[in-house]
């Protein structure tokens, strides 16, 4: 089943002479449970594609099907509440509220939502992520590793139907990327999540189960 | 220390992180600005008030210039006034004084004067000009003119009789010049050019040998000098630059006389004097400096914050932390550059508005509004000492900086805390509160900084709406009415004579009007009266007021009958029934002094405004014997042979024999004091001379064989005080300007524009406090969801929607506007009764009551401005899209 498919997906920005076609016709699939990563360089509109795939920024033309729902047609209100319930968030540079405590960070999008958190799952996204013992912390005394950890936990708390992940390990050294990396696979293996993961490291895209390349806004096959 | 000179890339530096941060540039400016006016509007009213207090000096003396040397020579004019203490100069030379009707009573003077000395006594032509010399010219003031019966047309001829060196010689001058004159002033000026003056002493025949008066055609030197400090020993000091010495130095060879100004001095003195003034306006200063610190501190705290990132990086490329407290200081002074002359100008007109306002209720005062120079650097200095001290700190924290921690610093990172128990629940609203924990500091800023005007509002109206109507109506009005002449209700009038009386024929036109209920006169003494006194008591009397010397001189020469009791002056009241019913009875039984022709007498004593009795203010005790002696008249004699005196006028100075006067016919008559009483104010003679009291209006009449009535009182029947007014009104206005009245509604009427200048002052204070604390909210609201931007679009990508997180900033504004309700609230319950009863020992018609209206009005205000604030910041950040946010904040 496809969990996520994007339709002929372009954006442009500016006009006429001036015109740049971040995404030039994105036509992609993604099944459940699978683990993608989406490779390019930078400027090759790989970092636009997760913004669509995301609803954080309106295509120019095309759609987009997150859970079978064409995320598009939904206005501005209803896409933020799609989006808290279907699609979870990793950033490179992590984003966690600094006034709410790891546990809090990560219950945020599900009682954001106004309802109670799945307490033994989330006990057991926090035992896999090995977050027990930093609960009550604040974010900003935990390494940038820890708090990666507690992105993918927040992102992993709300069952969300696809995870996306903007380049993760980004701001990370090597050792802990692996160790990010390692725990994103698991966790989608665990819990069957799907991620949808863009790096412009080839090394990092290889611990996925299908890599998709992006060149000039568009869909590279093969290579 | 090697000394570098880089303070131009210094101050370049500051200019251009400045252009950077505009909307806190002209946040702070307003801030500067509305700091200054505060401080501005404070001198203009000090400073004026002073002025007017010193206007009113001057022309109760009749001039302002700071002193003058009298009874000069010319040459002594030509020595002294190149001195160079003396800045401007002017001489005066005095003929004599007009005599005859229309001149009985006034004092007229009639001099030459230079145009420095007429421009100091207020003698400026409106129309024409000063006479010239060798005509018959002359200029005077309006109220000559028209006691002369003489239009005011340049060239009408005014005939004078003036008494020149006790010579009455009657002079014809043609009118060069006209001003207005002034009811202040004590003296009335008619100018002649130094020609005429001279040429009347020759036609009358005087002499500097001959004259008998000093000031007979004596030179005086008016003179301004640099300051108004120390006016006295500059005089002097001019003196003896010349070799002269001033009247009364020890063995002076050359003696000259010279006045100082009182009005200068007098108006220090009266300044210095009142503790509660001093303390007013130091207050008001705290406050001020307090206001504005709590804004600028603020706004240059958070945006250092904002900005750590760039001063880290300037320390990491080598900047000292000197170098980077300079900065933010230069930032400081240029935006005071622009914020204190805009304040100076908008207080100046805030002053100007309200120094008026103030004037009106203050007694004696001439309204001005001063443009006193001293205002604007006073107030330029106080607003820049407060900018300064506003951005110290902010100035240390960019200085302390680690380059390395600025990269990754955001706002609320200074605090220690490192975990946060897991809330139950996540809210909005504990989210609104995690939020304003982040910055303690700026919250607890702005919250005072808001509550501070909330505090004064609340005191302002708790003030004056304990202003007590019925307590201080009471105080002033016992009766519907007084009327009387004018010079009664004139403080500086403290005569009573048979010019005064209130006519019979007043009263009852009065009673003819209808409406009068009962009704009552008081008669004043218009012959002598004195009474009978021991030594001892005239002793301490004396003393109260002289030096011991002084006392015996007085005490030896007071006038002695038998027994060794002395004379002594007296304040006696003829009272009607009416008006006895009207006196507060400390002791004793008033019954008697109803009875027509009983020798029953009520001993009047003094009470403080809280109505307590002054003890030293009479002598006599209940039972007591007073005898008074009602004076026929009398004469004066020579002591050695008994020669009567025809008139004392015409006796020269030099005369060698004594001189004593003596009564023609006096009888004593005794008095019983049968009780105590209290005049209220308003039915005394208005002023305090020695002790007094009342008897029979009667019996007034029969012992002083007068009966001038000095006021009549009465009280109107309900409903009947509009149609009064009027007729009073109309009478004292168009038909006889002689008399004045008092009422009821005028005194109410003072009350409410008494209680309305308090509102009024405090209603504009705790607006621009207002201002200031609304301002210094929007920039805390404005500046922590600007920074915050990213983490809202965080927020948004993970799931809260656009209403939640305008849900969590209205929770956020409406904790601080509440928040600073809620703590002006408990401020004013706990030190309202504290600050009530410091009020009530000043004013004596104070009543603390609760108040809490304002709360309750501000409420709704304050809600919305909680809620509007917030959301219209936002609405400038949503117009990015989320994408842009995130980018944004990750370079």
């Amino acid at each position: 089943m496809n969990i996520l498919e994007t339709k002929d997906l372009r954006k442009t920005y500016g006009n006429g002479e001036t015109a740049v076609h971040a995404l030039d016709g994105v036509n992609l699939t993604v099944e459940n449970g699978e683990f993608v990563a989406v490779v390019g360089t930078s400027g090759s509109g790989k970092s636009t594609l997760l913004h669509m795939l995301g609803g954080l920024d309106t295509p120019t033309g095309g759609s987009v099907i997150v859970d079978g729902k064409e995320i598009f047609t939904l206005k501005e209100e209803e896409l933020t509440i799609f989006r808290r319930r279907k699609i979870g968030f990793v950033f490179q540079n992590y984003n966690l509220v600094p006034v709410l405590n790891v546990y809090e960070n990560i219950v945020l999008p599900i009682q954001l939502d106004g309802v109670e958190p799945d307490e033994e799952y989330v006990k057991q996204v926090i035992s896999t992520l090995g977050l027990e013992s930093k609960l009550k912390n604040l974010p900003n005394n935990l390494s940038g590793g820890q708090q990666q950890r507690v992105a993918i936990a927040r992102a992993l708390a709300a069952k969300p139907a696809i995870i996306l992940a903007d380049e993760p390990t980004g701001n990370l050294d090597t050792k802990t990327s692996q160790d990010v990396m390692s725990l994103l696979k698991v966790t989608s293996k665990k819990f069957s999540q799907t991620i949808v993961m863009i790096t412009h490291n080839e090394e990092i895209a290889q611990m996925a189960d299908r890599i998709i390349r992006i060149e000039d806004g568009r869909i590279v096959v093969g290579r | 220390m090697v000394k570098v000179a880089n303070q131009t890339y210094i101050r370049r530096l500051s200019w251009k992180a400045m252009r950077v941060s505009r909307t806190r540039n002209l946040i702070a400016v307003i801030a500067i600005a509305l700091t200054t006016i505060l401080f501005t509007t404070l001198f203009t009213i000090a400073i004026s008030i002073n002025e007017g207090i010193q206007q009113n000096n001057f022309r109760q003396v009749g001039g302002y210039c700071h002193g003058s040397f009298k009874y000069l020579t010319k040459e002594e004019i030509d020595t002294l006034k190149d001195d160079p203490l003396i800045k401007e100069w002017g001489v005066r030379q005095l003929l004599g004084m007009a005599v005859e009707k229309p001149f009985h009573k006034s004092h007229v003077e009639i001099s030459y004067c230079n145009e420095n000395t007429a421009k100091w006594m207020y003698c400026v032509p409106k129309k024409g000009k000063y006479p010239a010399e060798g005509t018959n010219e002359a200029a005077t003031d309006l109220y000559i003119l028209e006691l002369l019966g003489v239009e005011p047309v340049l060239g009408n001829e005014f005939t004078i009789t003036i008494d020149v060196d006790g010579h009455p010689t009657t002079q014809t001058f043609i009118l060069s010049g006209w001003w207005e004159y002034d009811e202040v002033c004590p003296a009335h000026h008619v100018l002649i050019p130094e020609s005429r003056l001279q040429a009347i002493c020759t036609e009358v025949g005087v002499t500097e040998e001959n004259k008998v008066y000093d000031y007979t055609c004596s030179w005086s030197l008016d003179v301004m000098l640099d300051s108004a400090l120390q006016i006295d020993e500059n005089m002097c000091a001019i003196l003896m630059n010349h070799d002269y010495q001033p009247e009364g130095y020890p063995e002076a060879k050359h003696p000259i006389s010279y006045g100082v100004n009182w009005g200068y001095t007098g108006a220090q003195v009266s300044q210095n004097a009142d503790p509660t003034v001093v303390v007013a306006i130091v207050l008001s200063i705290v406050i001020i400096v307090f206001t504005g610190y709590l804004i600028i501190y603020n706004v240059f705290q958070i945006s250092v914050a904002n900005d750590i990132r760039f001063y880290g990086l300037l320390k990491t490329i080598g900047t000292t932390p000197r170098q980077l407290t300079r900065i933010i200081r230069h930032q400081a002074v240029a935006l005071s550059v622009v914020g204190i002359p805009i304040g100076l100008i908008i207080g100046w007109f805030v002053g100007t508005v309200l120094t008026p306002q103030m004037i009106k209720n203050l007694n004696g005062i001439y309204s001005t509004v001063s443009i006193n120079p001293m205002i604007f650097a006073v107030a330029s200095v106080f607003s820049l000492m407060t900018v300064l001290l506003s951005c110290r700190r902010p100035g240390k924290m960019a200085a302390k900086v680690s380059p390395v921690e600025a990269v990754r610093y955001t706002e609320g990172d200074g605090t220690k805390k490192q975990v946060k128990k897991i809330a139950k629940r996540i809210s909005m609203l504990s989210l609104a509160k995690a939020n304003l924990g982040r910055s303690k500091k700026k919250t607890v800023i702005t919250i005072l900084s808001m509550s501070l005007a909330v505090v004064l509002l609340l005191v302002t109206v708790t003030f004056t709406s304990g202003f007590s109507m019925d307590k201080y109506i009471q105080q002033f009005v016992v009766t519907d009415y007084v009327v009387a002449q004018s010079g009664y209700f004139h403080v500086d009038d403290a005569h009573f004579d048979d010019e005064e009386r209130v006519s019979d024929e007043l009263i009852d036109e009065i009673h003819a009007q209808g409406g009068v209920s009962e009704g009552g006169r008081i008669y004043g003494t218009t012959g002598l009266v004195r009474q009978h006194v021991t030594e001892e008591y005239l002793r301490n009397y004396y003393a109260r007021y002289f030096e011991a010397e002084e006392v015996d001189a007085m005490i030896a020469g007071s006038k002695k009958v038998n027994e060794g009791a002395l004379i002594h002056h007296v304040q006696l009241y003829g009272m009607e029934s009416f008006v006895l019913d009207q006196l507060y009875v400390a002791e004793g039984d008033l019954s008697k002094l109803y009875e027509e022709g009983s020798h029953a007498m009520a001993a009047v004593y003094h009470a403080n405004d809280y109505g307590e009795l002054r003890e030293s203010t009479n002598w006599a005790k209940l039972g007591d014997s007073v005898t008074l002696r009602y004076t026929d008249g009398f004469e004066y004699y020579y002591t050695d042979n008994g020669e009567v005196i025809e008139n004392i006028e015409k006796v020269s100075k030099n005369e060698s024999r004594p001189i004593d006067s003596r009564m023609t016919g006096y009888r004593d008559v005794t008095y019983e004091v049968v009780a105590i009483v209290v005049i209220p104010n308003v039915l005394t003679y208005r002023h305090y001379s020695s002790d007094g009291f009342i008897i029979n209006a009667q019996t007034f009449i029969r012992d002083s064989k007068t009966a001038d009535a000095m006021l009549y009182t009465f009280n109107m029947e309900e409903g009947a005080d509009t149609a009064m007014d009027a007729f009073l009104q109309n009478y004292t206005e168009n038909v006889n300007e002689d008399y004045s009245y008092e009422s009821k509604m005028t005194y109410a009427a003072e009350f409410e524009e008494f209680r309305m200048m308090f509102l009024l002052l405090g209603g504009v204070l705790s607006f621009i406090v207002g201002m200031i604390g609304i301002l210094n909210f929007f920039n805390a609201v404005l500046t922590s969801i600007l920074s915050r931007r990213r983490e809202f679009a965080v927020m948004q990508s993970i799931g809260m929607t656009g209403k939640q997180l305008k849900k969590m900033l209205v929770c956020e504004g409406l904790f601080y506007a509440l928040g600073s309700l809620a703590l002006a609230f408990g401020l004013v319950i706990v030190f309202g009764p504290m600050l009530s009863g410091v009020f009530e020992s000043m004013f004596w018609f104070f009543e603390y009551k609760f108040v809490i209206w304002p709360i309750l009005v501000l409420m709704p205000v304050f809600t919305l401005l909680g809620f509007a604030i917030p959301r219209l910041v936002y609405r400038a950040v949503e117009k990015q899209t989320l994408v842009e946010r995130l980018r944004e904040a990750e370079n």
